[in-house]
Formats: structure tokens, C-alpha cells, sequence
């Protein structure tokens, strides 16, 4: 009953004209980004984080958050009638949306992928609404050595879902510490590795850093190869799913969206994972796997579905735990922190009308989202006509303001440029780059929680293994880290 | 060969931080103290570094850098970002941006000189108009005037930042 109520005061400052205009506004660029293959969700939440600073918290999380799930929606278009993902998440609807539409089938795609998206994302706030409150409340009796071992075991957890090597993604959290710890320490004010220089006694910038690794490699990595695309259907014909096509659908909708939820809840999970895991599953236990990669409709059901219900998932961790699971959350999380709100275990009863209100704004993005996607789809085809040589300068110009607004600084566009030329090689290499992201967001709380749990402990460190819930969460990475070690090498990179 | 000496630079890099943040003290009287987080970064970034270089050759990556055209490309975009924060002081952000967007496009795209002088003519108007003027962020106007258009229509003056 806590949560009906607390859903009803969500609807009661999300139903303004104001709210639901920056709901609209970040729904519209959500799937505008979906759609615009080499512009994905992080790097636009990036961009855009400025822009909010204006706006109140309420206001400004909303749109972030609509610009997140709006882009799972869009990302489907660009599969399915051009054979390029619009962002990560829809990778695999390539495979057999793309060769739905080349059967003639683009609408029955493009119809499921919206619908699929919509249930998935209406379950998974649903199950939100309700899951968020019970783990803040578990949460709440979290003193710093259990918030250190969480966030300990969140990171570990990241590290054991990636694809690539962990070893990389380990030192890819460590330089996240790393970067993170340079400027002021504001426990006793000394300068750490500024060397200085008064641009680094600021410290580095959050968006300098993510507007870097994700906006401008993105852009190095398209650029270097002319990807020439085929528009498959100029007009969409039979949005609206037969009945063979509901048949087919609806179990693997339930089961991504299960699926996809419970993945994004986990570190390391997220949409992608979940979209990848829910194909798999599906060519798994299907009567028929020779028909995937053929045009088989639940290869697209399931993944759309999937990644949906994990940005429900993804964004729980984060408002009840304060514990990014993927780097778009993190960029959520920085944002949050920017307006000068600490998400945690006190955050929904502190902040019940900021709380409530990205979880009303939930339901509402997802109602926008279908109407978008489903009626607006042959105004999202003509986006897919414009060239990215067009794009990527406008990207750039975008990246440019959207670092310096933050600080006035120019200092932060060399910062952006770096992390830009840094994440452009590391990608080359199979370095993963989201660890990086989330560990430097984290790293302010995670020093805060070690230097109060040591400062509060007669025993030293040994206060971590004497609170038997830290000391599971501890002995539970440590398990984690020894199947890391024991699990073989992925394509050749441990 | 490249991989081999990335491992090698994320030891040193490792050692360094290591070794300054032991300089900031570890623990202390009254606690932990700065360096002891960026000590333990530093630990882990050598050891990762250690366990990635002495791994059989077979496992390292030969990474895919581009070739010809493709290298001028990525390129051509480095310095562009560079030319721009390296102007955006003397010359403002509009005309630095502007600048940017037809080099950008003439060299990396190899756009003709009436589309590339369009685009980035019509791409920093609404640029400057849209977070400029509607949304009142400063950007920079280097020598050519005030730094932020208001809502109101004034502008504020020049800071010492820009």
C-alpha cells in the first residue's frame, strides 16, 4: 500500500505541464537517438546533462531517464530496415528483424519490437515500483563497512558479466579510482596528483569523461569506415501484428522481459547483456532454432523486450543502493549528484517526490514511447536517410558544448579530447570501457566508506570480516574473483 | 608488439601513482589518509598490467588501426577537436566551431565547398541560437563580445575563464 501511495504522489508531480513536456521532449530525443546509428544513449545522456543543470531535479532526471528508455525503443527501427544497430542494445534484432523486413515483414517487425518494448518496460516499472522501497529498506540499516562491500561486490559483478577479458576490466576500474582521486581530498584538503595545476586541483570532470570515451571515440571508430546502407522498406505496411505473429510473441515477450529485468538488476548487466542472453534463450528453446537469423519473430519479441525491462531494472540498484550497474547509470547517478541529491538507501523517503516521480514518469514515458514508435515510425524512416557525414561534426559541436558548459573551462575539451583518443585505442584493444566509467563515479563513495569503516574499527580492517553481512558480500566477490581466475580465457584475451 | 608495450606503460603507471600516493601517507593517527586509496589503485593497475604482459604472446591483440584514407580520417578529427580548443579562446566558440565544421567536413568527408560552408553556417547558427540564447548557456565569445546571450536579451560580460 506504501508504494500505491508513493505512485500516487509520483503521478501527482509528474502530471504537470512542465514534467510532462520534459517527458515528451525526452521520449522524442530517446528514440531520435535510438535511431541515429553512431549517436548512442550514453553519449547523448552526456550531451545533454547541461542542459537539466537549468531545470529542477524532478524535471531534469525525467527527461534523462526517458532519453534512456526512449532509445531501447528507437534503437529497433534502425535493425530492422537498415541492418545497423541504432545502439548496442539492439544488435541481435538485426539478425532477424532485419530479415523480417527483407521478406516484406518490416511493419510486423517494427510492430512487435514497439509492443514488446512497451510490455516489457509497463512490467518491469511495475515490478519496480514495488522491489525499489523493499531494498531500501533492507539498505537503510547499511552502515559504511556494508556500503564498502557492496559497492566492492557491485564492481565485481561488472567485471564477471563483461565479454571481455577481466583482467583489462579490473585495471580498467582501478585507473577509474585513479582519475577519480585527482584534485582536493575533501577529508583534510590536500591536493592529490594535481601536480600544480590549478585546472586539476578541480579535478576531472565527469562529463569531460564520458563526453570523451563514449561521444568521441564513438565518432573515431565510425569514421574510419564508410559503412554505405540500404534503406530496406521506404513505406511501413501492417504494424499491427496477425494472429501467427501474437502466437509466436508473446511467450518470448514474457520471458525477456523477465529476463531482462532481473539482468539489469545484476552489475554488469544492463540491456545489452540482457538482449544477447534473451536471443540466445529463445534459439535455445525454440521447436525450430534453424529458423533464427532467417526472420524467426521471436528473435525479435524476445531481445526488444529484454532490453527494456533491464533499464527498469538497471535504474533500481541506483535510486535505492546509490550502485550504478552500467555506465549509463552511472552518468545518471553523476547527474543526480550534480543537482545536489545523493541517491541511497534514504533517498525514496527524503526524496519520495523525486523517487515517485521518475517512477511515475516511467509509466508515462512508456505510453509516449508506443505512440511514438508505432503511428511516427515513417517520420523516424526519413532520420535514417540523413548521412553521418552530416552527423558526426554536429556530434562534435554538440560534445563541445556540452563539456565546457560544464565548467566555462577549456581545459575540460583536452581533457575530453584525451579520454577521446585514450578510448578510441583501448577499444582497439578489446578494453572494456563502461568499468571505467562506473568506478570513477563510485570512487568519492567508496574512499568515504573504506576511511570511515577504518576510522571506526579498534580491529583495522578486520571490521570487514567481523559484520557477518559485509563478510558475506566480501567472501561472495572473493568467490566471484576465484571463478574468474578458473573460467577459460574468452578469444584469446584473459 | 603494440600491446606488449601498453602492459609495460600501465606497470609504470601503476608504480608511479603507487609510489606518489605513499608520499600522501597511508594510514595515519586519526585514520586512513589520501594516499591510501590511490595506493591501492596504483597496486592493482602494476599488478593487472604484470599479469597482461606475462601472459603467452598468443593472447595478445593485434590491434586493428586504420590504414590510408582511414587513419587520415581519424586524424583529420583529432586535430579538428584540437584546433578547436586550442582557437575557442582567441577566436570565441562560433567562429572556432565554424572553422572546425568546414575543415571537418572538407577533409574528413570530402564534402564539396558550398555543402561543408552550408552545413556548418545553418549547424552553428542553431547551435548558438538553441543553448546560446534559448537555453542561456554561456559559450564563449572569444574577442567578438559578451560571452552569454540571455533570455532577456542582454548579454553577460566576458569571464576570465574563457
Amino acid at each position: 500500500m506504501e508504494a500505491i501511495g508513493g505512485l500516487l504522489t509520483g503521478f501527482g508531480v509528474i502530471l504537470t505541464l512542465d514534467n510532462l513536456f520534459l517527458c515528451f521532449l525526452g521520449s522524442l530525443i530517446g528514440t531520435l537517438v535510438g535511431v541515429l546509428p553512431g549517436v548512442g544513449p550514453l553519449a547523448a545522456l552526456a550531451l545533454l546533462l547541461p542542459i537539466t543543470f537549468t531545470m529542477t531535479p524532478v524535471g531534469g532526471m525525467v527527461m534523462l531517464a526517458s532519453i534512456f528508455y526512449g532509445a531501447m525503443y528507437g534503437g529497433s527501427t534502425t535493425s530492422i530496415l537498415l541492418n545497423i544497430p541504432g545502439e548496442a542494445a539492439s544488435v541481435v534484432t538485426c539478425l532477424d528483424g532485419h530479415q523480417m523486413a527483407k521478406q516484406g515483414r518490416a511493419g510486423a517487425a517494427l510492430g512487435i519490437a514497439a509492443i514488446g518494448s512497451f510490455v516489457a518496460g509497463t512490467l518491469g516499472v511495475i515490478v519496480m515500483t514495488f522491489f525499489a522501497p523493499t531494498i531500501a529498506a533492507v539498505a537503510i540499516r547499511f552502515g559504511p563497512p556494508e556500503n564498502f562491500a557492496l559497492m566492492v561486490l557491485g564492481i565485481v559483478c561488472t567485471l564477471f558479466m563483461i565479454t571481455g577479458s577481466p583482467v583489462k576490466g579490473a585495471l580498467m576500474v582501478a585507473l577509474g579510482f585513479l582519475t577519480a582521486a585527482v584534485g582536493i581530498d575533501v577529508v583534510n584538503g590536500r591536493e592529490r596528483f594535481t601536480f600544480g595545476s590549478i585546472d586539476l586541483s578541480a579535478g576531472i570532470e565527469l562529463l569531460a569523461v564520458v563526453i570523451g570515451l563514449f561521444g568521441v571515440t564513438e565518432v573515431l571508430n565510425n569514421v574510419e569506415r564508410v559503412v554505405k546502407s540500404t534503406l530496406v522498406a521506404e513505406r511501413i505496411r501492417g504494424l499491427w501484428p496477425t494472429l501467427a505473429d501474437w502466437r509466436a510473441s508473446w511467450r518470448p515477450m514474457l520471458r525477456g522481459s523477465g529476463l531482462g529485468f532481473l539482468l539489469g538488476l545484476v552489475p554488469g548487466g544492463g540491456p545489452v547483456t540482457a538482449s544477447f542472453m534473451s536471443y540466445a534463450l529463445e534459439k535455445r528453446i525454440s521447436a525450430h532454432p534453424d529458423g533464427f537469423g532467417k526472420g524467426a519473430i521471436e528473435g525479435v519479441a524476445g531481445p526488444e523486450s529484454a532490453n527494456n525491462a533491464a533499464v527498469a531494472g538497471s535504474i533500481i540498484p541506483v535510486l535505492s543502493l546509490g550502485i550504478p550497474s552500467n555506465a549509463v547509470t552511472a552518468l545518471l547517478l553523476g547527474a543526480l549528484v550534480i543537482h545536489g541529491v545523493q541517491p541511497g538507501p534514504l533517498f525514496i523517503t527524503q526524496r519520495p517526490d523525486l523517487f515517485w516521480g521518475i517512477v511515475a514518469s516511467m509509466y508515462v514515458g512508456n505510453v509516449l514511447l508506443l505512440l511514438l514508435n508505432l503511428p511516427l515510425v515513417g517520420l523516424w524512416v526519413q532520420f535514417l536517410r540523413i548521412p553521418y557525414r552530416v552527423l558526426f561534426p554536429i556530434v562534435l559541436l554538440l560534445s563541445i558544448v556540452g563539456v565546457y558548459s560544464a565548467n566555462k573551462n577549456v581545459f575540460d575539451l583536452w581533457v575530453m579530447l584525451g579520454f577521446g583518443v585514450a578510448g578510441y585505442v583501448l577499444s582497439k584493444l578489446k578494453y572494456d570501457l563502461a568499468p571505467f566509467v562506473i568506478a570513477f563515479v563510485l570512487a568519492p563513495l567508496l574512499e568515504q566508506s573504506l576511511r570511515q569503516s577504518l576510522a571506526m574499527s579498534p580491529d583495522g580492517a578486520m571490521i570487514f570480516v567481523q559484520r557477518p553481512g559485509t563478510a558475506l558480500m566480501l567472501v561472495s566477490s572473493a568467490v566471484l574473483v576465484a571463478l574468474m581466475v578458473r573460467r577459460k580465457p574468452k578469444g584469446g584475451s584473459r | 608488439m603494440f600491446e606488449r608495450a601498453l602492459n609495460a606503460f600501465w606497470i609504470l603507471l601503476g608504480a608511479a601513482a603507487a609510489a606518489y600516493a605513499w608520499t600522501l601517507g597511508l594510514i595515519g593517527a586519526s585514520g586512513p589518509e589520501s594516499g591510501l586509496f590511490p595506493f591501492l589503485a596504483g597496486l592493482i593497475i602494476m599488478g593487472a598490467g604484470a599479469v597482461l604482459l606475462l601472459r603467452p604472446a598468443s593472447e595478445n591483440i593485434a590491434p586493428d588501426f586504420p590504414r590510408g584514407q582511414a587513419l587520415w580520417r581519424v586524424l583529420g578529427v583529432i586535430a579538428g577537436l584540437a584546433f578547436m580548443a586550442i582557437s575557442i579562446p582567441f577566436l570565441g566558440f562560433a567562429v572556432a566551431g565554424f572553422i572546425t565544421m568546414v575543415i571537418l567536413l572538407r577533409t574528413v568527408e570530402k564534402s564539396s565547398w558550398w555543402f561543408s560552408l552550408a552545413l556548418a553556417l545553418v549547424a552553428i547558427v542553431v547551435v548558438v541560437w538553441l543553448f546560446g540564447r534559448v537555453l542561456g548557456m554561456a559559450l564563449p565569445r572569444g574577442p567578438w563580445g559578451c560571452e552569454a546571450w540571455r533570455p532577456s536579451g542582454g548579454c553577460s560580460p566576458v569571464s576570465a575563464s574563457s
